[in-house]
């Protein structure tokens, strides 16, 4: 069992290091990015990327020509190369197949809104647990554990920048209370809200104050698995309790802990990074002896995940126009449904009763 | 198979099918924006037969050619390496009868992909079958070991078949394959990254995953792939059809789609440049929170 207390060592070390603000460098997803974005994304921008494109397949064939001719990849075909003319036609064909294929997009993309208007008209919670409890009453089942990747959007966007994302994760989390669900895992790309835990905190329990009545908030408890941490309710009722306390306040703490939802934050860190920080520290056990390579089986590696990253969980949520699992912890998306609702770019209760239902009607046959 | 045939009624129908066909791929093949890299999950055989009231055997034949005509469509677009889901480890637990005919199936047509081999000729495909081979019995192992060797030098295209597979295996072995390297004194250079798992992948060193496709409307994984796909800007497609529904006019579609979201996003991204520093000013102020 050296290797559990090694994790452990492997998670305080790597929370004393510095995370790197990503928000500033990274890229949205390519999908995406051309139709969300709100505002900043703005339409007349759309169009000038287009004009540019199809602008830029006229001028640049010539250009083209010449530099295929040197490069074996982009206009070879099977060997035989492409002439002028000939690639010229095709650029036409292509110019006008993504004219075409633009023009039904756009009608699919309003034909999908509208919808999404309606289904908001349709679910509202109107921030009252009853309600999501009726709509949740009539599932078959539902999941034990719920995750939901949330982004944060462009800041000039309604519901952008980091309020928006406070305040979309908190909803996430009354909705998931009032459905009787017991954990839920936000994880977004940058590790924003890990680095936000108290804000959070606050908007939480500003956010089910609202559903319930502020004298009715419902414990619960943030967890960064990351960095081993744990915060129980919002930070000005007890400090103290932030980490385990210890000796005769144990039984205090004990029904302290006793949460409604245990909220784990993820972000990319527990992706690949931590599978490959396990391999590491499992390599270095094994060049000193203290493991042997052929004892490692895939139990093990298993449980060891599941105390670095969390379970598995049953149902995954996507607040996006179409699915980019953006890096989420690949061990552990085996068997979770996914649900996302196409050209949908916000946080909304009608994605989220909708994900539940599907998952009621789902049959789960393993390899049979 | 009565769609195979049913085409063929109208005289000069499959001539002009495959113009289209050939000239719909050139197209796309210019926009240079075609997924390199696709991932399928093939579901819906047994469903199929079901449906249609033939044997379960027949169904994965029926599944075996719309793959021979997907991937066809595929490596004429440009795609470079295509993955498929044969037969996942899970799948032993289904009964003897079916596992039998498939390893049957698996044995036929893997030959037949490297006797007659129009497709892997035609195409210079590199057939890979990955996954954990040990848990086949010895002859089959040897057939696909013969059929690895004899396309092992093509390679303009990769079609790799996974056969019996699961994705954490995947992970759990490249781990594992890390480790003996790192403790191997053999190469005392060898370091454990990202990038170092991802090579000992058994996609390793292939062009990284872009498109997956899934059919018959389940919204899971169903551990193909798990390391590839979770990857920030995979594309992921479920479509509603069972496997041998889908045809290569909804291939074609996608592919459309994939390629008409890429350029123009590739084109948008020049534009958002000019938020960047918006951003870096929110992350500044983020970080004073702290």
């Amino acid at each position: 069992m050296g290797i559990k207390e090694e994790s452990c060592y492997l998670q305080r070390q790597s929370s004393d290091e510095e995370c790197i603000p990503i928000a500033a460098t990274r890229v949205p997803p390519p999908q995406g990015s051309v139709l969300k974005g709100g505002e900043v994304n703005s339409k007349s921008r759309i169009i000038k990327a287009v004009t540019e494109s199809v602008l830029w397949d006229q001028r640049n064939t010539e250009i083209d020509n010449v530099s295929r001719s040197s490069s074996a990849t982009s206009g070879e075909f099977w060997g035989k190369k492409m002439g002028k003319f000939e690639s010229f036609f095709y650029r036409i064909l292509l110019v006008m197949l993504y004219i075409s294929y633009g023009l039904f997009r756009y009608g699919q993309y309003q034909y999908n809104r509208m919808r999404l208007r309606i289904l908001n008209l349709i679910y509202n919670p109107a921030n009252t647990p009853q309600l999501i409890r009726q709509d949740v009453m009539k599932l078959q089942k539902i999941p034990k554990r719920l995750a939901a990747i949330v982004e944060m959007k462009p800041v000039g966007d309604l519901g952008g920048g980091l309020k928006g994302l406070l305040n979309d994760s908190s909803e996430l989390v009354c909705w998931t209370v009032s459905a009787g669900i017991k954990h839920l895992v936000l994880y977004d790309f940058d590790g924003v809200l890990k680095k936000n835990v108290n804000e959070l905190r606050n908007e939480i329990h500003s956010q089910l104050s609202k559903y319930y009545g502020p004298s009715n908030v419902p414990r619960y408890a943030i967890k960064i698995p990351h960095s081993n941490k744990i915060y129980f309710n919002d930070p000005n009722t007890d400090k103290e309790n932030e980490n385990n306390a210890s000796g005769g306040d144990q039984e205090k703490t004990q029904e302290k802990k006793k949460v409604s939802i245990e909220i784990s934050l993820l972000s990319n860190r527990d992706g690949r990074e931590t599978i490959v920080d396990l391999t590491k520290t499992m390599a270095d056990l094994c060049a000193s002896n203290d493991l042997a390579i052929s004892d490692i089986s895939m139990q093990l590696i298993d449980s060891e995940l599941t105390q670095l990253v969390g379970q598995e969980p049953d149902l995954l949520l996507y607040f996006g126009p179409s699915l980019d699992l953006q890096g989420f912890p690949p061990w552990h998306i085996r068997l979770t449904e996914f649900y996302w609702e196409t050209d949908n770019n916000e946080v909304t209760y009608s994605v989220f009763i909708r994900g539940l239902n599907q998952y009621a009607g789902c049959k789960m046959n393993v390899g049979k | 198979m009565e769609g195979i045939e049913s085409s063929s009624n109208i005289p000069g129908y499959n001539i002009t099918l495959k113009w289209v066909k050939n000239i719909f791929s050139r197209s796309l093949r210019v926009s240079n924006n075609v997924p390199k890299h696709v991932g399928f999950i093939m579901d819906g055989n047994r469903r199929y037969a079901r449906k249609n009231g033939i044997e379960v055997k027949e169904g994965h034949e029926t599944g075996f050619f719309t793959m021979s005509k997907i991937l066809e469509l595929c490596y004429e677009s440009g795609v470079t390496c295509a993955t498929v889901y044969a037969f996942s480890i899970e799948n032993f637990k289904r009964s003897p009868y079916e596992v039998d005919a498939l390893m049957n199936l698996a044995r036929l047509r893997i030959k037949q992909i490297v006797d007659k081999g129009e497709m892997a000729e035609k195409y210079g495909i590199k057939v890979k079958i990955i996954g954990d081979t040990s848990l086949l019995d010895a002859d089959l192992i040897k057939d696909i070991q013969n059929a690895m060797e004899i396309t092992k030098n093509n390679n303009r295209a990769i079609l790799n078949i996974c056969f019996p597979y699961t994705g954490r295996e995947e992970i759990y072995h490249s781990m594992k394959e890390c480790m003996a390297k790192y403790c191997d004194n053999g190469e005392p250079e060898f370091k454990i990254n990202e990038s170092s798992l991802d090579l000992n992948l058994y996609t390793g060193g292939e062009p990284p995953l872009d498109l997956l496709i899934r059919t018959s409307g389940v919204a899971r994984l169903s551990d193909f792939m798990l390391w590839q796909i979770s990857n920030k800007g995979v594309v992921i497609e479920l479509i509603d059809c069972l496997w041998p529904d889908f045809g290569p006019l909804r291939m074609a579609w996608i592919l459309l789609k994939f390629a008409f979201q890429k350029s123009f996003s590739n084109r948008t991204k020049k534009f958002e440049e000019e938020d960047i520093d918006l951003d870096e000013d929110y992350a500044n102020g983020s970080k004073k929170d702290i």
